[in-house]
């Protein structure tokens, strides 16, 4: 089992193979730029459906691909996100590798991870895991290793206008709902522009801004506020829930550029104003919702109808 | 200096991050820790495996219909139950296997003896046989050089070489299995790809036609022979079983050979290998109208193999004896036994070792196909086919389709459904004695009904599970489930008219 540093930050980034992990995996390069942060790219694959093969065992046609000297999909999307991470100048230096192996759920090819450390001991590692489907992976991950960020692309038909499946959410939807940790759903994600902040000034939002000002802080992400309250109501209510979570933000060193009161619906507004920034930041209810209500909180809501990134503060 | 401002900042984000916790989603946190949650996590990844038990229950204390015994009912039941579980998998299938045969003794009131004797049959050693044999191929890597083969005849354009891999794989499926041409034919498809470009974007439909070639080319051609699939052996199994009688020279026909399939299902393979590469490019539309870099490439990797070797020989010489075994003999000695003597000679001549074979063989597919054939006998045993048969034949008669043409849609139809639920083995396996009782109580020709049951069951197409050619292609990763459906339909209407003209225009000249 790994073993979580205590004073390391550790972003999860999953990936596909999709241009929407990619970009996430960029974003996550971006915040976890220091030397104390490690990012973890994680392919997760479902373990084969031997009953499913015809009687014939997954690695007879397994092997016979690496006979062919042929890479299995998940190993190829890591090894382009490394490449990615190359790109981008944080792998330039001298790196220690380590790669690990352990047998999982029967499945022959298992658990597999390379492990590539600097002399100041930041971490990226390549992840492969076998799970008995992708989020149950995801989220054992999350589980086991402790992450303080995860970051995922959205799946395609989770995005306004497409059809949603009641019976089957769609991964990210289903990680989302039960990750134990912050999550970026990541749609078209583009850096540079900033996260906007939402805050209805009770402590539990002060708190979630608080929380993310600090790590938006680390990448130089610019920092708005936005408070919407409903019609009817005064837009001084909206401004007053700004004035209180900037001051809490700006006692921890950090500034914000651009406070946004809004009087209307909710989520309406929040998705209208956030379209301009890279992620839309906020907090689930206090009170966690059931899964099969999670449509009633505002922060899923948000989730579910943005047509840019989100990041759900835990 | 800044590694210490870095690790100052990690723990203030930390710090940040953990702060409040305390209050935020307590009661869910201790949830968490808790044993409920465990035993709420159980209970919903089970919660299939309750429904099917209640559903058990339910069917056991409703009042018995008229016409159906009590034998019947718990036979039915079983296969209801264990219908729930292959789709819904709560737990592992063979294990579904192990409850079939615990039920019979349990709640039949059957001899356990007589339960065991059940489960092996020449159907079961013929599938036990076919999957060694299919190990032992594979072993031989033969593939490089039927690839070579492949890109020599059809040249560079894609169109052609998609046709020539969808012809070769269902050659060579229809007497070696789909599962086996599948996992040979992978890593030329993939080869193909990769050698056109590295970027899998660049080459997703291109990817498609060619693997998906692979899997349906595959998948249309497992009905072409017995030997093609355990579907064919377990029809066989049961045409012998319900229908025929040595003392009955009537009967005879019902012991079809390799041949008289042959005869029957081949035509209506071939009819659809050019249908297969039309819909697919017609669906897909790949933009490389021509992949002569990677044909080019791939006969330089190919060229080097140097000439065939003793074994490779031995391999192909092997293999025609088993198949002219499974022609000449198997009307003797069964499918099984041939299928059982080829796969020891593999293993007497050296081609391969039994741990390979041991670990290339699910054995659990065995064990469960064992189960379901047994239980279909109980089926037919106990008047619960029977049953079934009448009520779904009443079911049709209101649309004025039970019999006849209508019949023929209608069987075919609810096959194709059932197929695309579960593998297609236990899908005849369960189907094959309601549908061959359905011919009887029709009055329709059972020969008919089950080649259209067996056939039909190859009509997976639409999901990834559906065939294990399908399951096979797409563990190559370059494919999405959508792209079956999108295909896959096409396919279906297409597969349908042709079996169902073959049962009106072909089959009858050979009755």
């Amino acid at each position: 089992m790994e073993v979580s540093g205590d004073k390391r930050f550790r972003i999860l980034s999953c990936i596909d193979g999709s241009d929407e992990s990619y970009r996430g995996l960029h974003y996550a390069a971006r915040l976890g730029s220091g030397v104390d942060a490690d990012i973890i790219l994680l392919y997760v694959r479902a373990v084969d459906q031997d009953m499913r093969s015809g009687g014939l065992q997954p690695r007879v046609f397994r092997e016979n691909l690496l006979d062919w000297g042929l890479d299995l999909p998940g190993i190829n999307y890591l090894k382009k996100g490394r490449e990615a991470l190359a790109e981008l100048g944080i792998m330039s230096d001298h790196w220690t590798e380590r790669a690990v192996h352990v047998d999982r759920q029967g499945d022959p090819l298992g658990d597999n991870s390379i492990e590539y450390t600097n002399r100041a001991g930041k971490k990226i590692v390549l992840k492969l895991i076998v799970a008995p489907d992708i989020v149950e992976g995801i989220l054992e991950e999350c589980e086991t290793n402790e992450y303080d960020l995860l970051i995922l692309g959205a799946s395609e038909r989770w995005r306004p206008g497409r059809r949603k499946s009641f019976w089957d959410p769609a991964v990210a939807e289903k990680v989302v709902a039960r990750a134990p940790c912050s999550v970026i759903v990541a749609r078209e994600l583009k850096e540079n522009y900033g996260h906007l902040i939402c805050t209805n000034g009770s402590e539990h939002a002060i708190d979630v801004a608080r929380k993310d000002a600090i790590l938006a802080s680390r990448c130089q992400c610019p920092i708005s506020l936005i408070s919407v309250v409903p019609e009817g109501e005064s837009e001084a209510t909206a401004m007053e829930a700004l004035t209180r979570t900037r001051q809490a933000i700006e006692a921890e060193d950090v500034v914000v550029e651009e406070i946004l009161p809004r009087v209307g619906d909710t989520v309406e507004e929040i998705v209208k104003a956030g379209a301009r920034y890279s992620v839309i930041v906020i907090a689930p209810s206090e009170i966690r919702p059931k899964w099969w209500l999670l449509e009633t909180d505002i922060a899923y809501q948000v989730m579910e109808h943005a047509s840019n990134s989100v990041m759900i503060v835990r | 200096m800044e590694h210490r401002i870095d690790h100052s900042l990690a723990r203030t984000a930390r710090a940040a991050l953990t702060r409040g916790q305390g209050t935020l989603g307590l009661g869910w946190r201790r949830f968490n820790a808790s044993p409920y949650r465990t035993l709420l996590v159980y209970l919903l990844a089970k919660k299939w495996l309750f429904f099917a038990v209640l559903v058990g229950i339910a069917m056991l204390d409703l009042p018995l219909p008229e016409g159906l015994t009590e034998a019947g009912r718990i036979v039915l039941t079983m296969s209801v139950v264990a219908t729930i579980l292959f789709v819904t998998e709560p737990i592992p299938l063979p294990a579904v296997a192990l409850l079939i045969v615990v039920g019979q003794v349990l709640l039949l009131g059957l001899d356990s003896s007589e339960v065991a004797r059940s489960l092996m049959s020449d159907s079961v050693l013929f599938i036990m046989g076919s999957l060694m044999i299919a190990v032992a191929v594979v072993k031989q890597k033969l593939d490089k050089r039927l690839a070579f083969l492949i890109v020599r005849f059809t040249g560079t354009k894609t169109s052609n070489v998609c046709m020539g891999i969808a012809l070769v794989s269902g050659v060579l499926a229809s007497f070696i299995g789909e599962h086996t041409v599948a996992a040979m034919m992978l890593p030329v498809g993939v080869t193909l790809i990769s050698l056109t470009s590295d970027d899998p974007a660049r080459v997703r439909r291109l990817a498609i036609v060619v693997l998906l070639s692979i899997s349906y080319g595959a998948s249309i051609a497992g009905i072409g022979t017995p030997s093609g699939g355990a579907r064919n052996a377990i029809m066989i199994g049961y045409w012998r079983e319900f229908f025929f009688d040595p003392g009955n020279p009537e009967t005879f026909r019902y012991a079809v050979d390799y041949l008289k399939w042959m005869a029957f299902a081949y035509p209506v393979f071939l009819i659809q290998i050019p249908f297969v590469t039309s819909i697919l490019f017609w669906t897909f539309r790949p933009k490389q109208k021509s992949i002569a870099r990677a044909v080019v490439r791939l006969r330089a990797q190919l060229a080097d193999q140097g000439p065939m070797k003793p074994a490779d020989w031995a391999t192909i010489g092997l293999f025609i004896l088993i198949l002219l075994g499974w022609i000449l003999l198997s009307d003797g000695i069964g499918l099984g036994t041939v299928a059982v003597l080829g796969a020891a000679a593999f293993l007497v001549i050296g081609l391969v070792r039994w741990e390979e074979l041991n670990n290339g063989v699910n054995w659990g597919v065995v064990l469960l196909y064992a189960a379901v054939i047994s239980l279909g006998v109980e089926m037919k045993v106990t008047g619960a086919a029977l049953w079934v048969a009448q009520s779904f034949l009443s079911l049709l008669q209101p649309l004025g389709v039970d019999s006849g043409f209508g019949l023929w849609a209608a069987v075919s139809v609810l096959t194709s459904a059932v197929t695309n639920t579960m593998s297609n083995g236990a899908a005849v396996a369960v189907l094959g004695p309601i549908t061959l009782n359905l011919a009887v109580v029709a009055g329709e020709e059972p020969l008919v009904i089950g080649f259209i049951t067996a056939i039909s069951s190859a009509f997976a197409y639409l999901t990834v599970v559906g065939t294990p050619a399908c399951t096979i292609v797409y563990a190559s990763g370059y494919l999405r489930t959508t792209d079956f459906l999108k295909a896959g339909w096409k396919m279906m209407v297409v597969s349908t008219i042709i079996t169902l003209l073959a049962a009106w225009l072909y089959w009858p000249l050979l009755l």
